[in-house]
């Protein structure tokens, strides 16, 4: 266990550099520099360019992100609050923290009602309850983020006036619910679908038939026995779900007007921001890879059959 | 065999003598013709693959009332711009705004004319010198006389009065700039004459059925020229993925070994990728080179690429680039698996080149996977469009995709929810039914896969 965990840490870490170095040179060319602006003449742009080392040459640049990186030093950010630590900016404004919180209740909501949905499905299979779902998951994977978002927003916000059209830091409870609805829409949908797909599968196994042979009531079977055997595709699903859902998202914090992090990456790419492009693609991307890492684990202590080998696919 | 048997067997006994005892005598049967023995054959055919999967395709009820949507959605968006008057990107000056069914003031003042004479007949499209014709000239008939009034000319407040339900006729003394005057030269008929080629007959007033935007473009209109782009943009997308990744998932899965290792863990690396902020970078890094490129080239290539935009182009790269990979894996674990089937042994035994198992064995074999996953990469693609649309970074205006046309709605949401809620419903139309049909195609080609 210990040294396939060593070995997944060891390619992540390649992953990382790898990662890294793209984003580097995909940022570097994006036409103008983060300094130009209607006012700024050459000599202001060279003096920031030396100031901020953007005058060294491309490989040196990655070198010291990486080098500076390691040390934990995210660098300090060249334009939008010019001079002010990435590390802060992220951390300690309640950007990471505001999409977190978001993130998190999401992705708590997207496991508490869609697992259930799914189970539920399964067990009526076939009788109205089945069909009344199936119908609301298939239009529900169907409807974009943006669409659902807007339409909130009118009726419950505008409309109906019952919740707050801004939500700003969120610091009313009632600030939460159309966000998180929004945020965590699609993926009640999808867990459910996949849940019930991966519990039909599961229920037409041998060690079914037996525990029915035995006895064991219906309920009883799908929770003790289906559930735990179809949550596999469930947690594969997760683990990068969560990576990119506590990042923020856009497209939900641009329309509630939430300060996340979402919204901030994206205006640090058209503003060109390296240095909190660079650090908020890092912060994804270990995200990403921890979780993934995280998943595998959880597959193992779900399935004790599944054997952590790095070798085979 | 059969006298080997026979000579053992205790119960010989003569055919002719059993059949006397039934009554049948040998000498009235004679053997069967060549052409009796065709008829004996039984006549079925084969049922094909496509024919079963067809079949089985149309028991699916669900699947193919989705598939009816999605024609009349491809209707919609294909043929319905030839059925309105109005053109995605024209702005059309003083119907800034409108609700859904609402008329600019121009138009209003025209449908009310309508109303009122005994009939409305010609409209010109280009100046006429020779008849003296101005576009934009409308022509009508009351009580006997031919009108004419521009309504693109500057128009004074008080052209037509209507009085009492009466339509009355200002002089045209009292007009500024003379914009209604009697009219005596034009003499229309049903036969088209020099003059007449230049007009057409005027259309009633056509409603804006969604309104029209701040711009003054009709949202119908855009809606529908938006459906197509995103359509079209799902398809290509989905074509470069399918072409991309089973060239690349073929290869590794044929090859195996050390080609394979390499290969995969390049997949692994971009699935690693958190591909929403590398697709924005990507987008914000390609659009201005496109852009450049398209300026400076002049290569048929370049030019089609160009109407397309960059924003498009620089979707599909991203595509090429990012979203091929589920695609290579599937198809690689599709040939490892069909690899260690017997009739690929066979046919290896029986000295078919390898040309000859990829096109006879594998190919069909795997056929169906890639369907189902194409199909089902479509809607996907019209998601990530309408997503990057959304953030202002696909398709530019006056172009318009479902995505951009609900971001350019966002700002007004609160006046004008329809003007998301409308392409936003088309959008989830389109995604749902294509799913629905991926479905069904997956249920009937891979009969096994059913759930």
């Amino acid at each position: 266990m210990l040294v396939y965990i060593a070995k997944r840490l060891a390619a992540a870490v390649a992953t990382l550099l790898l990662i890294m170095t793209i984003t580097f040179f995909l940022m570097n060319t994006i036409p103008g520099s983060p300094f130009l602006t209607e006012k700024s003449t050459p000599q202001q742009i060279e003096l920031a360019n030396q100031k901020y080392g953007l005058d060294k040459p491309l490989i040196v640049q990655l070198k010291n992100y990486i080098v500076n990186y390691c040390k934990g030093d995210l660098g300090v950010s060249l334009k939008m609050q010019e001079g002010t630590p990435v590390k802060d900016i992220l951390f300690k404004q309640g950007k990471f923290e505001l999409s977190m919180r978001l993130g998190l209740l999401a992705v708590l909501v997207a496991v508490v009602l869609g697992i259930p949905l799914g189970c539920l499905a399964a067990y009526k299979r076939g009788t109205w309850v089945d069909g009344l779902l199936r119908v609301l998951t298939t239009v529900g994977v169907a409807i974009p983020t943006f669409v659902l978002a807007a339409t909130l927003l009118i009726y419950l916000g505008v409309k109906a006036q019952l919740l707050p059209v801004l939500s700003g830091s969120l610091t009313d409870w009632k600030a939460y619910i159309m966000p998180v609805i929004s945020l965590s829409f699609y993926d009640v949908c999808y867990i459910a679908k996949l849940t019930r797909t991966s519990m039909l599968d599961a229920i037409n196994q041998d060690y079914i038939r037996t525990a029915k042979a035995k006895g064991v009531r219906n309920k009883w079977i799908v929770l003790k026995h289906a559930l735990r055997n179809s949550l596999i595709p469930v947690v594969t699903f997760l683990g990068p779900l969560i990576a990119f859902i506590i990042t923020g998202s856009f497209v939900v914090e641009t329309t509630f007007s939430i300060p996340g992090l979402g919204k901030y990456f994206v205006e640090s790419v058209i503003n060109r921001d390296y240095t909190i492009i660079m650090a908020t693609t890092v912060v994804v991307s270990i995200l990403v890879i921890v979780m993934n890492l995280v998943v595998d684990i959880v597959y193992k202590i779900i399935d004790p059959r599944i054997t952590l080998s790095s070798s085979d696919e | 065999m059969k006298q080997a048997f026979s000579k053992f067997s205790p119960f010989q006994v003569d055919p002719e003598k059993v059949w006397a005892d039934y009554g049948i005598n040998s000498s009235d049967f004679a053997p069967a013709t060549d052409a009796e023995k065709e008829n004996m054959v039984e006549v079925r055919k084969s049922v094909s693959y496509w024919r079963d999967a067809a079949r089985r395709f149309k028991k699916n009820t669900v699947s193919m009332v989705a598939l009816g949507i999605f024609i009349i959605v491809l209707l919609f968006a294909f043929l319905g711009p030839s059925l309105i008057p109005y053109d995605y990107a024209n702005q059309y000056r003083s119907s800034q705004k409108l609700g859904p069914f609402e008329y600019s003031r121009k138009e209003a003042l025209v449908k009310s004319i309508e109303d009122q004479v005994d009939c409305m007949f010609a409209t010109a499209l280009q100046p006429g010198s020779a008849t003296g014709i101005d576009p934009g000239d409308y022509y009508f008939k009351y009580k006997g006389d031919t009108y004419c009034f521009n309504l693109e000319k500057r128009l004074g407040e008080a052209v037509i009065i209507l009085k009492d339900g009466e339509l009355s006729i200002v002089r045209e003394t009292h007009i500024h700039n003379g914009e209604i005057k009697r009219s005596t030269p034009l003499e229309f008929t049903n036969e088209i004459t020099d003059g007449a080629k230049q007009l057409k007959v005027a259309t009633k007033v056509f409603p804006h059925m969604v309104g029209t935007d701040s711009q003054g473009r009709d949202i119908l209109a855009r809606t529908m020229y938006g459906a197509r782009v995103s359509i079209v943009i799902g398809i290509v997308a989905a074509l470069i993925v399918l072409i991309i990744g089973s060239i690349y998932g073929a290869i590794s899965g044929l090859c195996g070994g050390v080609v394979d290792f390499v290969m995969m863990r390049i997949v692994e690396l971009i699935y690693s990728v958190p591909e929403v902020l590398i697709v924005l970078l990507l987008q914000v890094v390609l659009k201005d080179p496109l852009q450049k490129w398209f300026d400076s080239s002049h290569t048929w290539f370049a030019n089609a690429l160009s109407t397309l935009g960059a924003g498009i182009v620089s979707i599909f790269i991203t595509f090429a680039v990012l979203y091929w990979v589920t695609m290579a894996r599937i198809v690689r674990g599709q040939v490892l698996m069909l690899k260690k089937q017997e009739y690929v042994t066979a046919a290896t035994a029986l000295g078919a080149s390898n040309g000859r198992i990829i096109r006879r064995h594998l190919l069909p074999n795997c056929v169906g996977q890639l369907v189902i996953t194409t199909c089902l990469q479509i809607p996907s693609a019209i998601f990530l469009e309408s997503f990057l649309s959304f953030l202002g970074l696909g398709v530019s205006a006056p172009m318009a995709s479902l995505g951009s046309l609900c971001s350019d709605a966002l700002g007004t949401i609160t006046i004008f929810p329809y003007r998301l809620l409308f392409p936003g419903a088309i959008l989830t139309i389109i995604v749902l039914t294509l799913n629905l049909v991926g479905d069904g195609l997956r249920d009937a080609l891979d009969p096994r896969l059913k759930k």
